[in-house]
């Protein structure tokens, strides 16, 4: 039972996770970007096509990054370049996603892939509990988990990563140390759309194997709150997509133990939960938000 | 953020082309603009093949949902959460006419119907309100979130106390007894929500506009450490946005159960939350213009039937049209407090 | 100052431009006319997408057949459509493009349904698997729970560790009936098979579909079947798990060319083209589709087997083939009684043999199924 939870914890958090840390390198550069959803949505759909056409799921993932990035460019565009309302801009630009998706995605419905396969690692994968979860996945599920670490050095021990972190704390101190904030925004949006859009390959290529319109079930919107949840750290945000996934796998396996819950409970459950531990830290988070994200989420600056 | 960020130059006149430059600014232009639009918007529909009842009809959720937004928006606050409030407005509606039986007549039961509904969607952003207060958690968040929980708790109302026991089991709703019904107006299917939906306009724009605790929330909303420091009671105002946005929302919930749908379904409602939003920031948050907007949003999305049946495009198709026209503006506004600094 | 906003606009065009071209790549011709305008012009709802693999994929294949068999007849087709008031506009819109016969094919289409068809009592309506009609809506559905139980015996034969796993959407009568009807098939010949649920909530979310089939099967359940509109992710999911699938709603054997073992499908095909007919013809007042038309093995050829796959032995065959020819000859009825439920109480008592109707209000499942009802009942 609890190796059931902790294998649907990884297949249904990989695609969260990857969703989770995009939004968080946009937000750690000052932008929230609510066209996450939209971002997964053109990923998903345009790996999917991709593997459709090559028989690759590999070269798929590979388009998949690109259709994550483009909703994401348009997103900084209108953000950056036309000083857009940030969450107006970021909903426009996931109603454009799913409808251009439920447009072009229409034919590739009945369409059938053959998606990434497990690649086990030996003697790890038999490990009791953990092994099926971690170390035997696909290619996708594998990046997903180091995702999380990669981002924490990334910002922990690059000039780069710093450079980033400044510009979603004040603009003007990056100005004056010589680089672009405005550069270092578009970049950092898109490079968090295109992780989002992998997250969406990973759900059409690894999970699903299929194309429906609104594949995403809002997972974009989650990622939203899991970035917060996390108070902007990447770790945390990793964990947190993880447990989310583990809730919703709790909520099957309960059903399949014969629990008898109700089971719309446990379908909230991932969803209050979120809630709840935000609620008990967010005392530390005040502190922890990247200052220019302060004029979206408190104007005024309470 | 006013220092030499090189890479927004500041000022008005960077902003560059803005239509309403163009435009006289007389009073009696403020009033009538408003007015006149939503008007022109439906004489020109029917020249695309439009049916104008079932614009104004779909406009009625849209133009609360969208106040539900404006009206904590001034005092600062960001609520996404009008699609939860949506269905929990719904949800106490029916529950309510549950409750309470077919038996009393017209005036009595519609009223305390709607009321109800409002209740329920005061009490659902009361959550986010609550955590805002108490645990200092962000209700733009909380708001979404509280989105997907509301979504299943209507699942689950419609899958089980709220079921129809006369539907054979299907997840279905009762239908609303017709003393519980919003009055048709004799115009094809057109019910009173489109009147019901102007009046709300009206009261959110005076209490905005014209009224001290309207002023008071925009101080609130503009710089609450000042507002505290002139003796503001900052957090009373906060909730109160807050309540009200979530019980205009409640209402375009209950008002789409007794207008349109006549019976709780699984799938009602499905987006208005966010069309309103989208709706809101379509015409910069002010409340006079909000129905002018909605009708716009709600033109297109019953167009979607005709690109679906006629062109075979998906319904969804009619996203990307909406999603356009709203980047579109927002990118020709630009905004001073919340864009990228 | 001019040339900023001149650019934006630029773009704007330029983005609008590309936006629409894509959406209309993405379009196909939905209304396709065929021949002379004498015939009928024919509008079909469906809740979900029509290529589907399943609920919404039988239906449309059956209006594609009316087509082919009514000389004349032109086609209205929507899809997505939700259950909603939304679906009387589509209706209105269906009317006014000159539909005269209206097919909605989902249940939750029935109210808006007779809401418009109050105000046409010129245009014909049918509803499928609705439980009454109005003056000009007429409604039909199939007893699929009956190949439901022949599946339940495939998979009661065929399981090695007599475990099996249903994946459904909501608990609604139809769906309670399928899984009952499949654990009682599979309990008929193997009294050690149980079945579990999961109730995923939702119609079609291939994401949940996978996790929940992926739990059903490291809970050790070696064949699975379905009550979802969408089935293709759980069939290649069990696939690729090296388990047994029993299809419903489509023939979807392609996807499992292993595993497979026979599904519940619709063949919706012949049953709307005499409905059109009989209506062309001006014979519909009266007649059994004017009604609550509701039809099994016995009487029609609207639910059917899909063909076995690989994974089933001739024999296991042979037994469910005998068992449907016993349906199609009144001798045998899934639910006839004794029926227990899964607290130990007597649903349907020894020799009684509930109607249609009565089974439409099934709110328990059978002993032998592993899961509750998610209300909480």
């Amino acid at each position: 039972m609890l190796e059931a939870i902790i294998l649907g914890a990884v297949s249904y958090g990989a695609c969260l996770i990857f969703a989770a840390e995009g939004e968080l390198i946009a937000e750690r550069s000052g932008i929230v970007n609510l066209g996450t959803e939209g971002s997964i949505l053109c990923g998903a759909l345009l790996s999917f096509m991709v593997t459709v056409w090559t028989g690759s799921p590999y070269i798929g993932a590979i388009f998949g990054l690109v259709g994550g990035a483009l909703p994401a460019l348009l997103h900084a565009f209108m953000v950056v370049g036309r000083k857009a309302d940030q969450l107006a801009s970021g909903l426009a630009i996931t109603f454009l996603g799913l409808g251009v998706t439920a447009a072009l995605g229409k034919s590739f419905v009945d369409d059938k892939i053959n998606g990434m396969d497990a690649i086990g690692i030996p003697l790890l994968k038999d490990i009791p509990l953990i092994g099926s979860a971690f170390f035997d996945q696909d290619i996708l599920t594998y990046l997903a988990l180091l995702v999380g670490p990669a981002l924490w050095w990334f910002f922990k021990r690059t000039r780069a990563g710093l450079i980033l972190r400044a510009t979603g704390e004040s603009g003007d101190v990056v100005y004056a140390y010589g680089h672009s904030p405005r550069k270092v925004r578009y970049l950092a949006v898109t490079a968090g759309g295109a992780l989002a859009g992998l997250g969406g390959a990973q759900l059409v290529l690894a999970t699903t194997l299929n194309w429906t319109e609104n594949i995403t079930q809002g997972r974009g919107f989650v990622a939203v709150a899991l970035v917060i949840f996390a108070s902007w750290l990447p770790l945390r945000a990793a964990g947190g997509a993880l447990l989310f996934g583990a809730a919703f796998a709790l909520n099957l396996v309960l059903q399949t133990e014969g629990v008898g819950i109700p089971s719309f409970y446990l379908l909230m459950l991932p969803y209050v939960l979120t809630l709840i531990v935000l609620a008990v830290t967010s005392k530390g988070q005040k502190q922890m938000m990247p200052a220019g994200l302060k004029a979206v989420f408190a104007p005024g600056g309470t | 953020m006013s220092a030499p960020d090189a890479t927004v130059t500041t000022g008005e006149e960077s902003r560059g082309f803005d239509p309403r430059a163009w435009v006289p600014t007389g009073t009696w232009f403020k009033i009538a603009a408003p007015i006149a639009a939503p008007l022109l918007i439906l004489l020109i529909i029917p020249l695309f093949g439009i049916d104008v009842p079932a614009v104004i009809t779909r406009s009625v959720p849209f133009i609360l949902a969208a106040l539900a937004v404006a009206l904590p928006a001034r005092a600062g606050l960001i609520n996404v959460g009008g699609e939860g409030q949506i269905f929990i407005g719904a949800v106490f509606g029916a529950a309510f006419v549950k409750i309470v039986g077919g038996g009393l007549p017209l005036p009595v039961m519609l009223p305390m119907v709607l009321i109800a509904g409002t209740i329920g969607g005061a009490l659902w952003v009361g959550i986010a309100a609550f955590l805002k207060a108490y645990f200092n958690v962000n209700e733009t968040i909380a708001t979404l979130l509280l989105n997907y929980v509301a979504l299943y708790v209507l699942s689950y109302m419609v899958n089980g106390a709220l079921k129809d026991p006369e539907s054979y089991g299907f997840a279905i709703g009762a239908m609303l007894p017709d003393s519980a019904l919003l009055p048709q107006l004799g115009i094809s299917t057109l019910s009173i929500g489109i009147v019901l939906a102007v009046l709300m306009t009206i009261a959110v724009w005076l209490l905005l506009d014209r009224s001290r605790w309207g002023f008071r929330a925009k101080v609130v909303g503009g710089n609450p450490e000042a507002a505290r420091r002139g003796g503001f009671a900052v957090n009373r105002t906060v909730v109160t946005a807050l309540l009200l946005g979530g019980a205009i929302a409640g209402f375009a919930g209950v008002v789409e159960l007794a207008g349109t749908e006549l019976q709780l379904r699984a799938q009602m409602a499905t987006g208005f939350g966010y069309i309103g939003f989208l709706c809101a920031f379509l015409v910069a948050q002010r409340a006079a213009w909000i129905p002018a907007g909605a009708m716009l949003l709600a033109a297109i999305s019953v167009y979607g039937d005709s690109l679906q049946l006629d062109f075979g495009l998906p319904a969804a198709s009619v996203y990307v049209v909406m999603a356009v026209i709203v980047l579109f503006v927002l990118g020709m506004r630009g905004t001073k407090t919340k864009g990228a600094n | 100052m001019l040339k900023r906003s001149s650019k934006w606009l630029a773009f704007v065009a330029l983005a609008m431009l590309s936006a629409f071209g894509v959406t209309a790549c993405g379009s196909d011709t939905a209304t396709s006319t065929s021949g002379d305008a004498e015939g009928q012009t024919v509008g079909f709802l469906y809740v979900g997408p029509k290529n589907d693999f399943g609920y919404n994929q039988a239906a449309y294949e059956g209006s594609l057949e009316v087509e082919k068999n009514v000389p004349g007849t032109k086609l209205i087709q929507a899809e997505n459509v939700p259950e909603t008031s939304e679906a009387s506009r589509v209706m209105e819109k269906m009317i006014k493009d000159g539909a005269t016969t209206i097919f909605a094919t989902s249940y939750g289409h029935l109210q808006p349904m007779l809401a418009v068809a109050k105000k046409h009592p010129e245009v014909t309506f049918e509803h499928q698997g609705g439980v009454k009609s109005g003056a000009n809506v007429g409604t039909y559905f199939g007893q699929i729970y009956e190949a439901q139980y022949l599946t339940g015996m495939a998979a009661g034969l065929s399981t090695k560790s007599n475990k099996l796993g249903y994946v459904v959407a909501v608990p609604i009568p139809q769906t309670l009936l399928n899984i009952n009807a499949f654990e009682l098939g599979a309990q008929s010949v193997n009294p050690k098979a149980k079945t579990t649920v999961v109730f995923t909530g939702s119609w079609c979310d291939p994401a949940k579909q996978k996790e929940a089939a992926d739990t059903l099967i490291q809970g050790g359940a070696d064949v699975l079947s379905q009550h979802q509109d969408c089935t293709k992710t759980i069939v290649e999911t069990t696939e690729k798990a090296g388990a047994m699938s029993v299809g419903y709603h489509a023939d979807a054997s392609s996807l499992a060319p292993n595993g497979w073992l026979t599904g519940s499908v619709w063949n919706w095909g012949p049953l709307y083209t005499d409905i059109v007919k009989t209506i062309g013809e001006g014979k519909w007042k009266g007649s059994k589709y004017d009604a609550d038309y509701r039809v099994g093995f016995a009487d029609s050829d609207v639910i059917e087997l899909a063909p076995f796959g690989s994974a089933v032995t001739p024999e296991v065959e042979k037994q469910v083939l005998a068992k449907q020819e016993e349906m199609k000859a009144k001798d045998f009825y899934p639910f006839e009684g004794p029926v227990v439920d899964q607290a130990g109480k007597t649903q349907i008592p020894k020799g009684e043999n509930p109607t249609p109707a009565e089974l439409e209000t099934t709110d328990y499942l059978v002993q032998g199924v592993v899961g509750k009802i998610p209300t909480g009942k």
